[in-house]
C-alpha cells in the first residue's frame, strides 16, 4: 500500500483481548509534537496513570518510528519505544536502529501502542494490513537469534524484520533489553521487563508498502545533499572505520575511559578494547547500516578464541567494550565479545550489566559481598570467567546473587548495605554509562536532569569539547562565543545542554540517529525542518522544530513530576560528585554538588522550571501549548 | 548477439552495509515513492553470516526474460544493448519474473507491470547514491579479471605463509 507520509497511522494492539484497532494522527499534532518521541510521550502521560506498576498491565509500550523513517533522508531509520521504565519507575525511551521501523513503516503504521497483558506468551506479527497475535509458547524461555531464526522459518520468509526479547526480558531483570533486527539493541532502563510483563515475546513484521511525500523531488534532492556533507564529515569517517569503539584510544589518553567501576579512568592494555584492535587483529569482518544509513557504525566480528569459544556477533559497542571490559578490568577482547554474545542473546544490556557486575567485584573486593553470597564465583576485578557465568545467573535469575543483581545496583546496593551505595554508579535507579562526568560539564549537567536516568543517550553535549570545528560552530551558535567551548567551563553549560536537548529530541522524532545531528553535524536543526516541511507539506522553522522538541522535554519532565519526581532527585551518582578523578590528565577534577546546584539553577531558569522544586510553571506550560495535556502536577505559576 | 554484457552494475557485497540507499533511490526515480518493494535492486541481508548481497538485473547475453515475455515488451535494442521493458506492451503476466533466475524483475501490483532495472540510460542513480562503495557501474565486465587477481592473493598468501 502506498500511503502519504503525512497522514500518520497508530495501531493499538490490545493484550488482554487481543484486539487491535488503528487511529489517525491529526496532521495538527505532528506539527506539534513532530513525531516519534514527541506524540509518544504525550501519548504515555496520557495512558499511563500515576503510580502505575511499570510491570502492570496498566503501563503501555509505544513503538515509534521517526516521522522521515522510511525516506531517503539520512541516517532517519531509527525508532523508540517509550513506556514506563521499570529499573526507575519513571519515564523510559529507547531508540533503536536496525531495519524494523522502516518494516512497520511500509506496512502502513507509524506507531504501535501495545496495552494490557497476554494471558499467554505471544508474537505479534504485522503482515502489512495484516495484524496477528501469534502463540509464542514454543519461543518462550530461547535465545534472541533462535526466536528470529524460528519466526522467520514459521512465517515462511527470511527478509522479515524483528524485535525480539530473551530470557532476561521474560524473567523480568531491570535491564532486560528488545533485540531489533537480530543486532540492535534497544538497550536501556529495562525496556525488556515491560515485554517480558506482558508476555509478548516479539514483534515481527513485513512491510511491502511504500511513502508519498508532499514535495518528492525537492526532499530527494536535500537529502542527497545532506547524505553527501554527512559522508565526508570527519565523525562519519572514524565511525565507519572503527565504529563507537573507535574512540577507546583517545579517551584513555585523555582520562575518560572509565574503569575499574569508575575507580580509575584509564586501563593499562586499554587499547585491546578499541575499533582500531579489532580491525587490525582481523576481528572486524564486515560494516552494517541501520536502515538507510551513511555512516555504517554497526559492525560484524568474528573471534575463534581457545578458551571462550567461537563468537560471531554484531559490535561491540564503546559502550560495551567499556562496560563489559574496562569497568570490570578486563581487557581480553575475546573475553569481551563472548560477554557481549551472551547479553545479546540472553536480551539484556550490556551497559548496565557491566556495572552491576563492575559493582559486584569492586563490593566482593571490599568484603560486602561473601564468597558465599557469590555462590562461589570469585569476583575479582578481571576476572572473565566468573563475569561470564554472572551474566548467565543474573537472566536467569539463578542463585542469590544472580537474582539480587538482576534488580540493578540501587536495590543491590540497599539489600546488601554498608556503603556499597556510594559506589553504586547509578541515579534514579539507572546505572550510569561508562562516561565520566566528573571533567566534562555540560555531561554533567545533562546526565543529572536526563529524565531515564544517567547516561549520553538521551542528550550528549560531545560538541563542548570542541573537537573539531563543526563542534565549534555550534558552540558559537548555541552561546555567541567559541571560547565557551571548553568542557571544564560551567558558564553557558545550559544553554548547550538546552540546545542538544532539543536537537536530540527533533533528531529522534524524525528517526534521525543522533550521531548525524550531535557526533557528526551534517544533520542540523535547519535542515531537519526544512525535511519535515517538504515531506510532510507544511511550512516549518527551525524554530517550530526545536519549540516541538522543547514540548517533549517538558512532557517528560511532567511525567516525572507526577510520579514524585523532584528537584533532588536530578542527581549524579556519589562516586561522580564525590571523589576526584582519581589519575589520568583529568586527575583531581570534580562535579561536586555544589557545582551541580550551580548547573541546575542555570538550566531550570533557562527552562522556566521552579527552581526550587524543579517542577515546570504553568506559565511555561501554557507558552508550549501543554497546560491541557500536563494535568496532574502541582501548579506553580 | 548483441554485446549484452559491456555494461552493467558491479557488486562488491563485502562494502554493501545494507542502508537501502539503492532501493530508496530507484523506488523514488523509477516510481517516485519511497518503497524498497518498487526497487529494481534489492539488497538481501543475510542476517546470520552478517552479509548483505545486492542483486540487480544482470543483463544476461541470452535473457531468459526476453524468450519468456509472449507479447515482446521485455526486449533489448541494438542501440541500447540493455533489456527492458516496455510498460505499454507489458501485459502484467509475471512470465519474466517467473523466468529471471536472480529475482531481478519484479511485479508493480497496483500499475500491473513488471519492473526490471534499465540503467537509467546509462547513469544509475542506485550507483550514484551508494557511498561504500559496493555497486560502481562499468564499462566493461572485470568479473574474471577481479577473480583471477582474488585467486592470484590466496595463492600469494599461501606462499608466503609457508
Amino acid at each position: 500500500m502506498l500511503r502519504d507520509i503525512a497522514k500518520q497511522r497508530l495501531l493499538h494492539v490490545d493484550l488482554s483481548d487481543g484486539k487491535t484497532w488503528v487511529e489517525d494522527v491529526p496532521l495538527g499534532d505532528l506539527q506539534k509534537y513532530l513525531g516519534g518521541r514527541g506524540l509518544a510521550a504525550k501519548w504515555l502521560y496520557e495512558q499511563v496513570p500515576a503510580g502505575a506498576d511499570p510491570l502492570g498491565p496498566d503501563n503501555v509500550l509505544i513503538f515509534s518510528t521517526g516521522t522521515l523513517t522510511g525516506t531517503s533522508a539520512p541516517s532517519s531509520g531509527r525508532s523508540s519505544i517509550t513506556t514506563k521504565g521499570p529499573a526507575t519507575g519513571l519515564y523510559l525511551k529507547v531508540s533503536v536502529g536496525g531495519h524494523l521501523g522502516a518494516a512497520i513503516k511500509y506496512a502502513g503504521y507509524d506507531y504501535v501502542m501495545i496495552h494490557g497483558v497476554s494471558p499467554k506468551p505471544v508474537y505479534l506479527w504485522i503482515d502489512d494490513g495484516k495484524v496477528e497475535l501469534r502463540s509464542a509458547e514454543h519461543l518462550w524461555g530461547k535465545g534472541t537469534r533462535e526466536v528470529d531464526d524460528l519466526i522467520k522459518e514459521e512465517v515462511g520468509d527470511p527478509t522479515i524484520q524483528t524485535g525480539v526479547i530473551g530470557p532476561a526480558g521474560e524473567n523480568k531483570v531491570k535491564f532486560a533489553c528488545f533485540m531489533v533486527s537480530r543486532y540492535n539493541s534497544a538497550s536501556r532502563g529495562g525496556v525488556g521487563a515491560v515485554f517480558g510483563s506482558k508476555r509478548l515475546k516479539a514483534i515481527a513484521c513485513r512491510g511491502t508498502g511504500g511513502l508519498r511525500l508532499a514535495k518528492g523531488k525537492e526532499f530527494f534532492a536535500l537529502a542527497r545533499k545532506v547524505r553527501g556533507a554527512l559522508a565526508a564529515d570527519a565523525g562519519s569517517e572514524s565511525l565507519y572505520n572503527w565504529g563507537t569503539a573507535g574512540s577507546i584510544p583517545g579517551l584513555n589518553e585523555m582520562g575518560m575511559l572509565a574503569a575499574y567501576n569508575f575507580s580509575r579512568v584509564t586501563i593499562e592494555h586499554g587499547e585491546r578494547l578499541s575499533g582500531q584492535y579489532l580491525l587490525s587483529e582481523g576481528y572486524l569482518i564486515g560494516r552494517e547500516s541501520c536502515f538507510a544509513c551513511s555512516t555504517a557504525c554497526h559492525r560484524f566480528v568474528r573471534s575463534e578464541s581457545r578458551q571462550w569459544g567461537s563468537v560471531f556477533d554484531s559490535g561491540p559497542e564503546l559502550e560495551t567494550v567499556m562496560s563489559l571490559g574496562a569497568e570490570c578490568g578486563i581487557t581480553d577482547i575475546e573475553a569481551v565479545l563472548k560477554a557481549n554474545q551472551l547479553c545479546n542473546d540472553l536480551g539484556m544490556d550490556t551497559i548496565s550489566t557491566g556495572h552491576v557486575i563492575s559493582w559486584a567485584m569492586e563490593t566482593y573486593e571490599k568484603g560486602l559481598i561473601s564468597p558465599e553470597q557469590a555462590d562461589g564465583l570469585d569476583l575479582r576485578f578481571g576476572n572473565a570467567e566468573a563475569q561470564l557465568a554472572l551474566i548467565q545467573r543474573i537472566a536467569r535469575r539463578e542463585g542469590l546473587l544472580g537474582d539480587l543483581l538482576a534488580e540493578g545496583t540501587r536495590v543491590a546496593a540497599e539489600e546488601i548495605g554498608g556503603d556499597s551505595w556510594k559506589w553504586a554508579i547509578q541515579a534514579k535507579g539507572l546505572e550510569q554509562s561508562a562516561v565520566d562526568t566528573r571533567a566534562a560539564k555540560s555531561y554533567a549537567l545533562a546526565f543529572a536532569v536526563n529524565p531515564r536516568g544517567p547516561d549520553h543517550l538521551m542528550t550528549e553535549t560531545y560538541a563542548e569539547f570542541g573537537f573539531t570545528q563543526e563542534s565549534r560552530d555550534v558552540i558559537r551558535k548555541v552561546t555567541g562565543d567559541e571560547k565557551y567551548a571548553d568542557p571544564r567551563l560551567t558558564e553557558k553549560r545550559a544553554e548547550i545542554v538546552l540546545w542538544h536537548e532539543q536537537c536530540y529530541g527533533a533528531s529522534e522524532a524524525l528517526g534521525f540517529c543522533v550521531f548525524t545531528s550531535t557526533a557528526a553535524f551534517a544533520v542540523n536543526p535547519e535542515n531537519m525542518a526544512q525535511m519535515f516541511s517538504l515531506a510532510v507539506g507544511v511550512p516549518y522553522s527551525e524554530d517550530d522544530l526545536m519549540l516541538a522538541a522543547r514540548r517533549m522535554v517538558t512532557i517528560e519532565k511532567c511525567f516525572n513530576v507526577r510520579e514524585g519526581a523532584r528537584r533532588k532527585d536530578d542527581r549524579l551518582p556519589w562516586r561522580m560528585m564525590n571523589e576526584p578523578v582519581p589519575d589520568g590528565p583529568n586527575k583531581g577534577m570534580i562535579t561536586d554538588e555544589a557545582m551541580l546546584e550551580n548547573l541546575l539553577d542555570q538550566y531550570y531558569t533557562a527552562h522556566g522550571w521552579d527552581l526550587e522544586t524543579s517542577i515546570p510553571r504553568q506559565s511555561t506550560l501554557k507558552y508550549l501549548g501543554l497546560d491541557s495535556v500536563c494535568v496532574g502536577i502541582p501548579v506553580i505559576p | 548477439m548483441v554485446e549484452a554484457h559491456i555494461v552493467n552494475i558491479q557488486i562488491n557485497a563485502a562494502k554493501c552495509t545494507a542502508c537501502k540507499a539503492c532501493e530508496l533511490a530507484c523506488s523514488f526515480t523509477k516510481e517516485g515513492v519511497f518503497a524498497p518493494s518498487l526497487s529494481r535492486i534489492r539488497v538481501m541481508q543475510l542476517h546470520e553470516v552478517g552479509m548483505n548481497v545486492p542483486v540487480v538485473c544482470v543483463n544476461c547475453a541470452d535473457a531468459p526474460c526476453i524468450e519468456a515475455c509472449p507479447t515482446g515488451a521485455v526486449r533489448r535494442d541494438a542501440s541500447v544493448p540493455v533489456v527492458r521493458i516496455d510498460e505499454e506492451e507489458c501485459i502484467g503476466c509475471g512470465d519474466c519474473v517467473r523466468a529471471c533466475p536472480f529475482g531481478a524483475a519484479d511485479m508493480n501490483e497496483e500499475r500491473g507491470v513488471a519492473i526490471m532495472c534499465d540503467l537509467c540510460d546509462g547513469k544509475p542513480v542506485c550507483v550514484d547514491h551508494c557511498i561504500y562503495g559496493a555497486l560502481s557501474f562499468a564499462p566493461r565486465l572485470p568479473t574474471a579479471q577481479v577473480k583471477r587477481l582474488a585467486h592470484a592473493h590466496t595463492v600469494a598468501a599461501q606462499y608466503r605463509n609457508r
